[in-house]
């Protein structure tokens, strides 16, 4: 039976976990990920859910353990943020590279130093060349959805990759949202179970994937499986809406961009202050969009050059950084890459906010689209890269 | 029948395919034979790492690994998934050598033994970093040269048997190649006690502990009657020691080995007092529960 | 697989063979074998090493340089 309540983040990613019938659930706390676990230890102790939960002793042990559980042909989860994606560093790069489709949360936080628990996307966005697929969420209905949703995409013989659903900490993870979960009869009809063809531990089949001994056919094969997933994801999220009523827009959204030069494009909870900040200027006649990024990896590269076109100017709003890179922003860069041969062309700003966890506020927001409507009609940001929060705008609203 | 095609069918009956790269006189192809005659086809094999690795590599039977860094934790995964597809019936061994086990992944086995994974984790200790060129470890006995240790290490072997049998798992052992009576009938033991065992064995490095290769199986068996390394067993918590308790000069074991050649005469009667030590301590806690 | 070098070869002296086994117990490799045609070794894959030679408590086997 399918139902609605107010639920946080962390418990919707829980039930997206049961509802997509994890096995295996090998995981270590951290916050803001903690309730994330104790939620799904609740579950399989109160008998509404069945999965091994390994309570390991650190998340190298967690990946580790997922890794050997998804070669065995279960269905894995785990979960971890900030330092504990750090401590996973060295797994991390084995499932995408041994094509296991494992399922993950990774709750955003910032990374230390300095030491917070409040999020950026700095965890989730360094492990960016690894080939895992990210999905990034705004609110608890969109974290439930994209977990399901991640293993018909993963363990789609098309693709064979793990996936990240990314979001927030404390803003998605702790923050209640009306959440509807669907029918576990219904989910079963969309997700069949976990069968991988190319690995099998039984003592009478035994097949191991990776018999490739080159280094830059086996990376580009994991490049060419990114490549796939594009168009899986996109079949995925259509045929969630045809069941379930509920689509997010595939890999990117453009939201009341209609008539606008000038875009802001977010990822994660700040979207939604964004859409609020957006409405807001519209309402006083400025043609401002707002483009939500929500698919990481795949980069997507040939939807972006599509719709770039039609505006002059985009802000990208990068909660992170990458120090000592060429524009410090890492979806801006990727963006600039990915537009960097286009004959028309926006401009582009790297606009560095919310680090550490800092809200986005709306003042902050209102700058930004402001700067950008600006850079829209002279041609050019002020300053390309812009470290907003550096800036006095005045008292936060 | 030809003499190769008898060879054929024997490699295919002990599931260890004959010749690999391990150097010669390596005690590691001569373990897992023994491993696999004693737990049978009925298994699932993951673990890498130590240079026996060039072994595991030979074995026909199920297996996969990660890197040295990742003792027990992939097989923790590998027995949980066997438990949800509902075929706890196949048999887990879980191998590492003594830079992982010792060192870099102590907390993993730690961890394993804490949660009683139902599997068999085997250490594997040739002694030293070896697959890397023989640079020291944890587990490096007092006195020997390794290339991180050209004048002797000065610090005494870990403990590790005794560090895992404190988490009380339902059986530990210390077992040899050159006893191989007493190592299959360990293994065949934990094969049908449910829980976290731990069988530790010391194999011979010709090429790290610097002897001719021939020697390999001797010098074992001299590692054990020198009581160096004894042999003994923790079975849900009581001590039986193995070992008989004859007792020969350890300079006999250390006048073997190359590695050992730069010891002093007053190292080497250290060593022998620990040694002693240990022997009259083990003899003592034979057939007593040990740690409370 | 590559191919196996060695330097020495093991041979048997079957007259002196009194069929113990620990040749085929304690080879590294599991290249010697006691069959029914006594000691037999698989030199594609023997290395030499010369343990069966070292262990075999009658001198039965002996290391004889390789040729060629």
């Amino acid at each position: 039976m399918s139902f609605t309540r107010m639920m946080e983040g962390n418990e919707a990613a829980a039930w997206g976990a049961k509802l997509a019938r994890a096995d295996v659930i090998p995981a270590y706390p951290i916050t803001p990920q903690t309730e994330l676990i104790s939620n799904i230890a609740s579950m399989i102790a109160d008998g509404k859910m069945k999965a091994e939960y390994i309570k390991v002793e650190g998340e190298h042990t967690a990946m580790a353990a997922a890794i050997g559980a998804s070669v065995t042909g279960a269905r894995v989860f785990t979960g971890s943020s900030s330092q504990g994606i750090l401590y996973m560093e060295e797994p991390f790069w084995m499932p995408p590279g041994m094509r296991l489709p494992i399922g993950m949360c990774i709750v955003n936080r910032s990374v230390a130093p300095l030491g917070t628990l409040r999020p950026d996307h700095m965890d989730s966005m360094l492990q960016r060349d690894t080939g895992w697929i990210q999905l990034y969420c705004e609110n608890s209905q969109e974290v439930m959805d994209t977990i399901v949703m991640g293993y018909r995409i993963g363990e789609d013989r098309r693709v064979y990759l793990p996936v990240a659903t990314c979001y927030d900490g404390y803003f998605v993870s702790a923050t209640a949202t009306p959440t509807t979960v669907p029918d576990q009869a219904e989910v079963d009809d969309f997700l069949p179970p976990y069968r991988h063809e190319w690995y099998s531990l039984m003592p009478d089949d035994f097949r191991m994937h990776g018999h490739e001994t080159n280094m830059a056919k086996a990376r580009n094969e994991v490049q060419q499986a990114q490549e796939t997933a594009k168009a899986v994801i996109e079949e995925v999220e259509k045929d969630w809406r045809r069941r379930f009523g509920r689509y997010y827009d595939g890999m990117v959204e453009e939201y009341s961009c209609g008539d606008a030069d000038a875009v802001l494009m977010t990822m994660g909870s700040m979207t939604g202050t964004a859409r609020d900040v957006v409405d807001k200027m519209r309402e006083k006649g400025k043609r401002i969009g707002l483009i939500k990024l929500r698919c990481f990896r795949p980069f997507p590269r040939e939807e972006l050059r599509r719709i770039a076109r039609k505006y002059k100017a985009i802000g990208v709003v990068d909660r992170n950084t990458s120090l000592g890179s060429a524009g410090g922003g890492i979806v801006a860069t990727d963006l600039a890459r990915a537009l960097y041969d286009v004959n028309e062309r926006p401009v582009i700003a790297d606009f560095h906010v919310g680090l550490g966890g800092t809200d986005v506020t709306m003042n902050q927001l209102e700058y930004m689209a402001k700067r950008t409507l600006r850079a829209a009609k002279v041609g050019r940001f002020r300053e390309a890269v812009d470290w907003v929060e550096l800036h006095d705008l005045g008292p936060v609203m | 029948m030809s003499v190769d095609k008898r060879f054929d069918e024997y490699y295919d009956r002990v599931h260890l395919q004959g010749g690999t790269t391990c150097c010669p006189g390596c005690g590691g192809p001569l373990l897992w034979r023994m491993i696999l005659d004693a737990v049978g086809p009925n298994t699932v094999v993951y673990g890498d790492g130590p240079c026996a690795m060039c072994a595991i590599r030979n074995i026909k039977l199920p297996n996969f690994s990660i890197h040295f860094s990742f003792a027990s934790d992939g097989a923790t995964g590998i027995v949980a998934g066997l438990r949800a597809k509902g075929r706890e019936d196949i048999t887990v061994v879980s191998s590492a050598g003594d830079g992982s086990i010792g060192d870099i992944s102590l907390g993993k086995v730690s961890a394993a033994a804490e949660r009683n994974e139902n599997m068999i984790q085997i250490c594997v200790d040739n002694e030293a970093y070896m697959n890397t060129g023989i640079q020291k470890s944890g587990l490096t006995p007092f006195g020997a040269w390794t290339t991180t240790t050209p004048r002797g290490k000065d610090a005494m072997k870990k403990d590790v048997p005794m560090i895992i049998a404190a988490h009380k798992p339902p059986y530990i052992a210390t077992a040899s190649v050159a006893y191989p009576a007493d190592l299959k009938a360990k293994l065949k033991k934990a094969k049908e006690i449910r829980g976290f065992k731990y069988i530790h064995t010391v194999i011979p490095c010709p090429t790290g502990w610097r002897f001719d290769p021939a020697k390999a199986v001797e010098v074992t068996r001299l590692g054990v009657d020198t009581w160096v390394w004894p042999l003994y067993e923790i079975e849900a918590g009581v001590l039986r020691v193995n070992s008989r308790s004859e007792q020969k000069p350890v300079k006999e074991y250390l006048d073997a080995q190359g590695r050992f050649r730069g010891m002093s005469p007053e190292q080497v009667d250290y060593l022998q007092g620990e040694t002693d030590t240990r022997r009259r301590n083990l003899m003592e806690a034979n057939g007593k529960r040990l740690f409370i | 697989m590559s191919s196996i070098v060695r330097s020495f070869r093991p041979e048997v002296d079957q007259s002196k063979c009194v069929k113990c086994g620990l040749c085929q117990t304690f080879c590294p490799e599991g290249t010697v074998m006691l069959s029914d045609a006594g000691v037999v070794f698989d030199y594609r894959f023997c290395k030499g090493c010369g343990v069966c030679a070292n262990e075999c408590r009658v001198k039965a086997i002996s290391m004889v340089r390789e040729e060629g």
